[in-house]
């Protein structure tokens, strides 16, 4: 104990350390708050969007007077809640939006809307507790270690140091243990409080500052080899400082641009304009053909299935789900190829352990491009529903009004559909 | 001077017979010769591809069949972003906006599908490319470089020989300084390549290309004299390195970073739904075309009658139908407008708070030089958006006044019962052929240069600070005799 007590007041005497702690204190608690208030606006504008909803329905009550009215105004909010750990890793939340609303209408026309954002402040990178981790206090510890064994030897110290029995116990692992400790306190504590702040689950807190922890652990364990190594401080740091540039900027940029080049995602304009064709060219297609289509996939709509000669609903919105459908193998492609890409990414993580870990964080926060995709996926499957519910209208040909409007199904973060 | 050269001379030589800098500028090298051929490609393919994309939505709107013209206000068309002029140096915001927006009628919708929406979750920052390569790698490969230069004379002795032989601190510190300079110019030398290919197929980006290799040397140059001064002033070369690495993460990583989150908070762009839901409420006051008793559209119907001289609507001399589709698309337009100059006023404020935050972290400042320069920053995007809505406009209004003029307003409203009706409102796809290609072209040269100056401005107080610390610098290794 007295040499755990030793080696803080050791810490506590070196401005530099000081500095470089609090520096990375504030970090953390900045990170923490900005995370906080990304996600509290995220909620907020969940919240205004089902607020907002309120009046949009009750104005389409107004004027709606059959199905069909009723399923090509009347658009749906869905939503992708931030989780409990979404402030700590804020994943790819800022490029990918967070509500949607959807209507009855070919679905791949509407899915990949983007939010209105600045694109200059997504481009340097979100600014959360991840990045602190993965990023700053990596050199926060090779700035309190790179020096531990030849700092000593530097200053002449080193033989009359190692000479103390049990100097390996008593002096450079308590020394480690405290300077490590100083790091995960000045990461851990902002998160703490972060994660009482937002609910998060006890258990779930647990794994993240566990994989805080574990990144941290690692970066020791490399500086502590490189500092025993080495014989001069200088040297030291600046090797350290070339790893930890190989390790989290280049190495993961090369493998970024080799996983983009070796994995091709088909081209999404083309997709989508080969939608619009199809769904357009829906309005001189032979009605019949189109209705005969249709029916294959909704067979137990046949009974009403009969159209007049002129427009109707049913005809509308059956061309208008055959538009998906003539596409479905492009887009499930398109989708496949971005998971393919995050798949190769997590299997480089496991290579390049930095990334790993990072990856890691925003997979548990429910922030990466996994969870964008799964998102998508509750979207689809809401879609359907939504749909389904008007055919039901729309080919009995039962009386559509502002009651039956109110029993529209709703979108459920959890499950989608 | 001949001391200077001298003085730098022999850091060259200490430098070419370091190992360690040796495989640090053939890395960077490396990496930058890596970034400019494949970010080239990677431009070169994405501009083909949308040139080709965008030949190919025009041809696809003028060979629509004969058709009621609202069918093709509803078919719409879209507007692909180009790739900027100079992109494969700077691709800049490229990936992170979408680069398609779908053109409709009363409707006004996002851009869609960019780069980093379609990449794994593997890098967020640092796309390697030469802009990347000069803003982010090169500084900390000049820190290595550099940061040992006069401390290691200081720890061995030999400034006092120096000194000795009449060499004053300020000569000691240029040709340090000088020395660090060259191997700057030799590490920018790959991305430069880049941009003066660029410059080669493209004459008139020749001046920009020039600018943006101005705004990079004078970065590095900040870097070289920071490292310098770092190096005179620190007690030892460990202390030299530690203090210029924690400098270069908070200027180069963490600065950046934590202003654009700061940015975001500061400035709060409402969403795409709130807009939504605030232009449909605005509809509803103004003018609401679903509501027949809608005071702006029967005054708008008033009107329209007292002006010809008619009791009814089927009077009229041409299709009503398609008047009221005119009025209607003009009373959404102006909100659309409206709305997006809101959005667009707020977002180039947060931009501009990056560029106020350039005066602590010049890496800011050469980004937005760089970005501008290149094309590829917000407010080209934003010009790129309000033009692909500018056409929109355009091309529905000219549909709706063909549904005034070449449908006949008796047809128009039997055609949802009658069949006959409803093929005679079908009108030649000759009209089609009238609606001209989108097009849109990044801002002028001179534009574009102007757009630089307050980050240049920003980098040249950043030179004269660095000038001044390099003095204090100079100053205190005179005082402590050397």
């Amino acid at each position: 104990m007295t040499h755990i007590l030793r080696e803080m007041w050791l810490l506590g005497r070196s401005r530099s350390a000081i500095w470089a702690l609090l520096l990375l204190a504030v970090c953390a608690s900045a990170s923490v708050a900005l995370g906080l208030a990304s996600v509290a606006r995220d909620r907020a504008v969940i919240d205004r969007m089902l607020a907002g909803q309120v009046a949009e329905e009750a104005a389409l009550a107004a004027f709606v007077e059959d199905a069909g009215s009723g399923a090509y105004y009347g658009f749906q909010p869905t939503w992708d809640p931030p989780s409990d750990l979404a402030f700590a890793a804020l994943g790819s939340r800022d490029i990918a939006p967070a509500v949607l609303r959807v209507r009855a209408l070919a679905l791949e026309g509407q899915i990949y809307e983007n939010e209105s954002s600045n694109p200059e402040l997504a481009l340097p990178g979100r600014f959360d507790l991840a990045f602190v981790a993965v990023y700053v206090a990596p050199l926060v510890l090779i700035a309190l270690l790179h020096d531990l064994w030849s700092g000593e030897r530097e200053a002449g110290r080193y033989h009359a140091l190692a000479a103390l029995p049990r100097a390996r116990r008593r002096l450079w692992t308590s020394r480690v243990a405290v300077r490590l400790a100083g790091v995960l306190v000045a990461l851990l504590l902002p998160f703490g409080i972060g994660a009482l702040m937002a609910g998060t689950a006890p258990l779930r807190a647990l794994g993240f500052a566990g994989l805080i922890t574990l990144v941290c652990l690692l970066w020791t364990a490399i500086v502590l080899v490189v500092a025993r190594l080495g014989v001069r401080s200088a040297v030291n740091a600046a090797s350290l400082a070339a790893v930890w540039f190989a390790l989290t900027l280049v190495a993961p940029a090369g493998v970024n641009l080799a996983i983009n080049a070796g994995v091709p995602v088909p081209d999404g304009a083309a997709l989508a304009r080969e939608n619009r064709e199809y769904v357009h060219a829906g309005w001189d297609r032979p009605r019949d053909r189109t209705m005969r289509d249709f029916l294959k996939v909704y067979p137990q709509h046949e009974a009403g299935s009969a159209i007049p000669p002129t427009f109707h609903w049913k005809w509308y919105f059956a061309f208008q789900h055959l538009g998906d459908l003539h596409v479905a193998e492009q887009s499930q492609a398109y989708r496949d190829g971005i998971a393919r890409r995050a798949e190769m990414g997590r299997i480089a993580g496991w290579v390049l352990p930095p990334a790993g870990l990072a990856q890691a964080m925003s997979a548990m926060a429910g922030t990466d491009v996994t969870a964008q995709l799964d998102y998508q996926m509750r979207i689809r499957a809401y879609h359907q529903r939504l749909r389904e519910f008007y055919y039901d209208y729309l080919f009995s040909e039962k009386p559509f009004g502002p009651q039956e409007l109110a029993r529209v199904p709703r979108f459920d973060p959890a499950i989608g559909g | 001077m001949s001391q200077v050269f001298t003085i730098a001379g022999a850091e060259l030589r200490l430098m070419l017979r370091s190992r360690l800098a040796i495989v640090g500028v053939a890395t960077l090298l490396l990496l930058s010769a890596i970034a400019a051929v494949t970010s080239a490609t990677q431009m070169a393919a994405a501009a083909k591809m949308r040139a080709e994309a965008q030949i190919a939505t025009d041809q696809q709107f003028k060979s629509q069949p004969d058709r009621h013209p609202h069918r093709m206000v509803h078919y719409g068309t879209y507007a692909l972003r180009p790739v900027g002029p100079l992109a494969a140096f700077d691709p800049g915001v490229d990936a992170f906006t979408g680069t398609v927006v779908f053109l409709e009628g009363h409707r006004q919708n996002s851009a869609t599908f960019g780069a980093a929406r379609e990449s794994s979750d593997l890098v967020r920052f640092g796309q390697l490319t030469p802009a990347f390569v000069l803003q982010t790698l090169a500084p900390l490969l000049l820190v290595f470089l550099g940061f040992a230069s006069v401390a290691r004379e200081r720890e061995r002795g030999s400034l006092r020989a120096l000194a000795a032989h009449g060499a004053t601190a300020w000569a000691i510190l240029s040709g340090k300084a000088l020395a660090l300079c060259a191997a700057a110019a030799l590490a920018m030398a790959p991305a430069f390549a880049a941009l003066g290919w660029a410059a080669i197929q493209q004459p008139a980006e020749a001046g920009i290309a020039l600018l943006t290799a101005l705004s990079y040397s004078g970065y590095l140059l900040i870097w070289v004299l920071v490292i310098t001064a770092v190096s005179a002033l620190a007690a030892s070369a460990q202390g030299a390195l530690v203090t210029l690495i924690a400098i270069w993460a908070v200027v180069v990583v963490l600065v950046p970073r934590a202003a654009a989150a700061w940015a975001g908070v500061a400035e709060p762009l409402p969403s795409r739904v709130d807009t939504e839901f605030a232009i449909a409420a605005d509809l509803r006051r103004i003018g609401d075309s679903h509501n027949p008793n809608d005071p702006h559209f029967a005054e708008f119907k008033a009107k329209l009658l007292q002006k010809y001289g008619v009791g009814k609507v089927e009077d009229l001399p041409f299709n009503y139908r398609g008047v009221l589709a005119q009025e209607g698309e003009r009373l959404t337009s102006q909100l659309f407008k409206d709305y997006a100059a809101r959005a667009g006023a707020i977002q180039l404020a947060q931009s501009d708070r990056l560029t106020a935050l350039g005066l602590i972290s010049p890496a800011l400042a050469v980004r937005r030089a760089s970005m501008v320069g290149a094309a590829t920053d917000l407010r080209t995007h934003l010009a790129f958006l309000e033009t692909a809505e500018a056409y929109r406009y355009n091309m529905v209004q000219k549909l709706n006044a063909l549904q005034a003029t070449a449908v006949s307003g008796a047809d128009d409203s039997a055609r949802s019962k009658d069949p006959i009706a409803e093929r005679r409102t079908r009108i030649s796809a000759d009209f089609w052929k009238e609606v001209p290609d989108f097009r849109f072209d990044a801002p002028t040269a001179s534009r574009r240069a102007a757009g630089m100056i307050p980050s240049l401005a920003v980098l040249a107080l950043w030179i004269a600070l660095a000038l001044a610390l390099m003095m204090i610098a100079s100053r205190r290794l005179e005082r402590n005799g050397a």
